[in-house]
């Protein structure tokens, strides 16, 4: 589904991203972990061309993005959820018009069916009462699980997570995980950046060990977490774990 | 206390002498009230334009020329862009006053508009143009129904106070002969030989307007809070 070739990424003289070769498949759900500064997000972000890679490219459903006019990335990225570390909710707009903006501007949906798709959305992620409230009435759990359903009104093909739990409270992380691997088990195609390796273990089909700019081991959880093949990964693991 | 009464009656009652005032005050709200629009408009425009150029690097004759007139415009005082608006560019037309007022006050405000509304684009997070993208929204799209809605809430006292200054600005129409407020009560003045009385009812006037249309923004500052409860 997605093809990475070569990814490079670089910001001024700072080369984030060193080459990135992965493939991505239908229904897989893909953990990325590494330290912080590592190229993880960066590599996240030129899945869906917020960050233009600088080199290589990435072919998602047999096209590839790096070649794509403006117009066309932002047909591309209707099929690509994001869900980012901060939310980044629209504080103007009621949950309900979070969610049926995008659909409605776009064209995509009517006004109605965009209104009942997001009853659904809201129903999966338990906040069907929230639908009228502004998102900071909303607590950091709950305007992750938001995002998350203003994501999947779209009906994306694939979801990318940029560390969806790194900036809520503790008690909060629960119930974006718990929601997170309910899609995962319903079957969609997944690329999460996180440090939750207990999410990793259960939930990925593969983890990346992304290390100053290029995947320094990749794997099944099993693989990974019980026999880590390189001593940067054991390193990284000693600490995180 | 009977001389009082005496000069109100003359100031204001003989010849209706008060119809000075209200006509005047009439062109001081038509005029206001359109060169807002005009400026509002003209401000948002070039906001945009400025706020794409500096986040995009897009649009670099626009901005150029942009940036051409908010120095111009902030540069020079509005009297005498009024002045040169009339004598000038429209030295050789016969053309109503009053739009000639429009057009000066319209234009001269919407490049402190435009100050005050990219100051509000650039203020919002850049999280948020992203999550409009992630969504498949281009960058108008994202502009006009994410962001735009923000910066204004987020600039609105200071809008509201930029049409509060214009409404007083407009008071320097009487220079192209344009009867407004102020010249209205200049002309009673000038026939009364009586200065107190009229000016201070021209005063009053703009002060009653300038606090009700505080108190009005108050309102609708509060209104457009909703949103930041929590």
């Amino acid at each position: 589904m997605i093809e990475v070739k070569g990814l490079r990424k670089s910001f001024g003289s700072l080369e984030i991203l060193k080459g990135i070769d992965t493939t991505i498949e239908k229904g897989e759900k893909v953990v990325v972990i590494g330290p912080s500064g590592s190229g993880k997000s960066t590599f996240l972000r030129c899945l869906n061309m917020l960050e233009k890679p600088t080199g290589g490219s990435v072919i998602f459903e047999g096209t590839d993005l790096t070649k794509m006019n403006d117009k066309q990335l932002h047909k591309m990225r209707e099929k690509m959820g994001m869900v980012f570390q901060h939310f980044h909710l629209f504080p103007h707009l009621t949950i309900r018009k979070n969610l049926t903006l995008a659909p409605v501007k776009l064209k995509l949906m009517s006004k109605e069916q965009a209104d009942e798709s997001a009853e659904i959305m809201l129903k999966k992620v338990g906040l069907s009462d929230k639908a009228d409230s502004y998102p900071n009435m909303l607590s950091g759990g709950q305007k992750q699980r938001i995002a998350i359903a203003r994501a999947l009104v779209m009906n994306p093909d694939v979801m990318l997570f940029d560390e969806p739990t790194s900036a809520l409270d503790p008690e909060m992380v629960g119930e974006v995980l718990g929601l997170m691997k309910q899609l995962a088990a319903e079957g969609m195609t997944m690329v999460v950046v996180t440090h939750e390796m207990g999410f990793a273990r259960e939930v990925a089909s593969r983890v990346l060990f992304i290390d100053e700019g290029v995947i320094a081991e990749e794997n099944t959880p099993e693989k990974i977490f019980s026999s880590p093949d390189s001593p940067r990964l054991q390193s990284f693991l000693s600490k995180v774990l | 206390m009977e001389d009082f009464f005496e000069k109100l009656h003359d100031t204001f009652i003989v010849d209706d002498r008060w119809k000075y005032l209200t006509n005047g005050l009439k062109t001081t709200l038509i005029i206001t009230f359109f060169a807002v629009i005009l400026g509002m408009a003209l401000g948002f425009f070039v906001a945009v334009i400025r706020a794409t150029h500096d986040k995009t690097g897009r649009l670099k004759v626009l901005n150029f020329i942009s940036k051409m007139y908010l120095t111009v415009i902030r540069g020079t005082p509005v009297m005498v862009q009024l002045l040169i608006i009339y004598y000038v560019i429209f030295a050789s037309v016969r053309i109503d006053k009053t739009f000639v007022g429009i057009l000066a006050f319209g234009i001269n405000s919407g490049a402190y508009v435009a100050e005050i509304v990219r100051s509000g684009i650039m203020s919002i997070d850049s999280g948020q143009f992203e999550a409009g993208a992630s969504l498949g929204l281009d960058y108008t799209k994202t502009m006009i129904y994410i962001i735009i809605p923000q910066a204004f809430k987020n600039v609105l006292p200071a809008l509201a106070n930029e049409c509060i200054v214009l409404l007083k600005e407009t008071s320097v129409a009487g220079y192209i002969a344009l009867e407004d407020l102020t010249k209205g009560g200049d002309i009673i003045r000038s026939v009364t030989y009586e200065a107190f009385l009229p000016l201070i009812a021209v005063a009053l006037i703009y002060l009653v307007i300038v606090v009700g249309l505080s108190s009005l923004v108050g309102r609708l500052e509060r209104r457009l809070k909703k949103s930041d409860r929590g």
